[in-house]
């Protein structure tokens, strides 16, 4: 198995050298003409837990991490990462968040490692010291051959070279919105053994998925969205059920609208 | 790494990336060129077979052959990056929006410049237009009428890219704003091929120059807003 580094954005102290929370949510609402795909979350989750998002299709939960990737701006709310006002400083918050979407986000004519140098170069990596990264990454995911342009690549491949962006990235906050989408058996199983080592390095990790029994155990706390609502907390730490206020160590969910 | 020196950076990196996926997607770079030069060729046909009527007609008839191939190359850059998500993705990575444009509008100045730089020699065959003597006010006329479009190209795409109906809203928002380049892009090379004689051609040089630097600094202060959802 290769060699796997795991790069990491340095920690920010809080106020008075406390560690801030890797995310706090407010009343977070976002809505789509009149339909509101998110309807007012109010979510903590500490430095360092993984967490797995769950619920039917539309219950908001791309909505949610695509909030806060800073990708789209909520309606209504607040949201900070690490202690940072993301609708303030969003700038700020992309040098910490990193997002793995949907879509792969590749340039068809390009190879897989000029894609992985474009994005190492974008997430902050010299020319010289971002080649060795680029390598690596490419090594993870099993694409260090593969010279061929992206157009040629099986939707598999492609969520491997998006995998392999992560892996250039100095990530705080991770948000996965269905990384075991598109893979084989082997290619889900380098998911898990990614998502382990983000979990292991300090990295908070929020995972969209369908396939819940599969992240659930790979999560510390699972929280459970329906109709843009949160419905239900549960896993290490977590509040559960509809509670007006609740807060542990591990995660903490406030304001449950249920 | 200072500020400035990571948004080169980025830049060109954004820039190269878009040459070498203009370079490789040679289909389309060779429509646009070809999509031209059938404008240019249409034209003439148009205007019928007065050679002193093509000639006269020629600088004007360049710069719209430019602009209708621009419009194609302004769009095609910037579907790119909406192909497969990579817009969001690029508004996403932790780099100043700036320096996003900064490589967009490099990377559409490079693409105009070669499309106007093919076209010049396609005019002088097709009009009979000689312009071996004006080579280099011509290539001056060029490079600024290049940077100027590119410019509010590469702002005005990124407000349409996004858009259902984009092939249409490009031209019909860009084009209104670009009429004062096409102006002085036309008077400038009109002046140039017929050998500057009343002196003008410095002043409309400096009006493409002035054009220039308004549009990329308000497509550079802009294009972080188109960014955003």
């Amino acid at each position: 198995m290769p060699q796997t580094t795991i790069y990491v954005a340095p920690r920010l102290a809080g106020t008075l050298g406390t560690i801030p929370p890797a995310v706090a949510t407010v009343e977070l609402a976002r809505l789509f003409g009149r339909s509101a795909a998110l309807a007012g979350v109010s979510l903590t989750v500490e430095m360092g837990r993984t967490v797995a998002l769950l619920g039917p299709n539309g219950a908001g939960k791309t909505t949610l991490l695509r909030i806060l990737a800073t990708a789209i701006r909520p309606s209504y709310g607040s949201l900070s990462i690490d202690g940072i006002d993301a609708l303030r400083d969003a700038e700020r918050v992309r040098g910490r968040v990193v997002y793995l979407s949907h879509a792969t986000a590749h340039y068809d004519d390009l190879t897989a490692e000029e894609n992985l140098r474009f994005a190492a170069t974008m997430f902050g990596w010299g020319e010289r010291e971002g080649q060795p990264v680029v390598r690596e990454a490419l090594a993870t995911v099993d694409l260090l051959g593969a010279g061929e342009r992206v157009r040629t690549f099986s939707a598999g491949m492609r969520k491997r070279l998006a995998l392999a962006r992560l892996l250039v990235a100095r990530p705080s906050l991770l948000l996965l919105d269905e990384p075991h989408a598109a893979l084989d058996a082997e290619g889900m199983a380098l998911v898990d053994r990614l998502i382990g080592l983000w979990k292991e390095a300090g990295v908070t990790v929020m995972i969209a998925s369908h396939q819940a029994e599969r992240v659930s155990s790979l999560a510390d706390a699972t929280v459970r969205l329906e109709g843009g609502l949160l419905a239900e907390v549960s896993g290490v730490g977590a509040a559960a059920g509809p509670v007006g206020a609740s807060q542990r160590r591990g995660i903490a969910v406030v304001g449950l609208d249920r | 790494m200072s500020d400035l020196r990571r948004g080169l950076t980025v830049a060109v990196a954004i820039a190269r990336k878009d040459a070498i996926s203009e370079l490789r997607g040679r289909q389309a770079a060779g429509s646009t060129l070809f999509f031209a030069a059938i404008v240019l060729l249409l034209f003439g046909f148009a205007l019928g077979p007065d050679s002193q009527r093509l000639a006269e007609a020629a600088p004007g008839l360049l710069w719209l052959a430019i602009v209708f191939g621009g419009l194609l190359t302004m769009a095609r850059l910037h579907q790119l990056e909406a192909d497969d998500g990579a817009f969001e993705q690029l508004a996403l990575y932790p780099v100043d929006r700036r320096a996003i444009y900064a490589g967009k509008a490099l990377a559409g100045a490079a693409a105009m410049l070669v499309l106007g730089g093919l076209l010049l020699p396609v005019v002088a065959i097709l009009y009979g237009i000689p312009i071996g003597a004006a080579w280099l006010p011509l290539l001056a006329v060029v490079v600024l009428g290049a940077i100027g479009f590119a410019a509010i190209g590469t702002a005005y795409a990124g407000l349409t890219v996004r858009m259902r109906a984009r092939e249409v809203m490009l031209p019909l928002l860009m084009l209104p704003i670009v009429a004062p380049l096409l102006l002085a892009a036309v008077k400038a090379t009109v002046a140039a091929l017929g050998g500057d004689p009343l002196g003008e051609l410095g002043s409309w040089l400096q009006l493409l120059v002035a054009f220039d630097v308004i549009m990329l600094v308000v497509g550079a202060g802009t294009y972080g807003f188109l960014l955003e959802d």
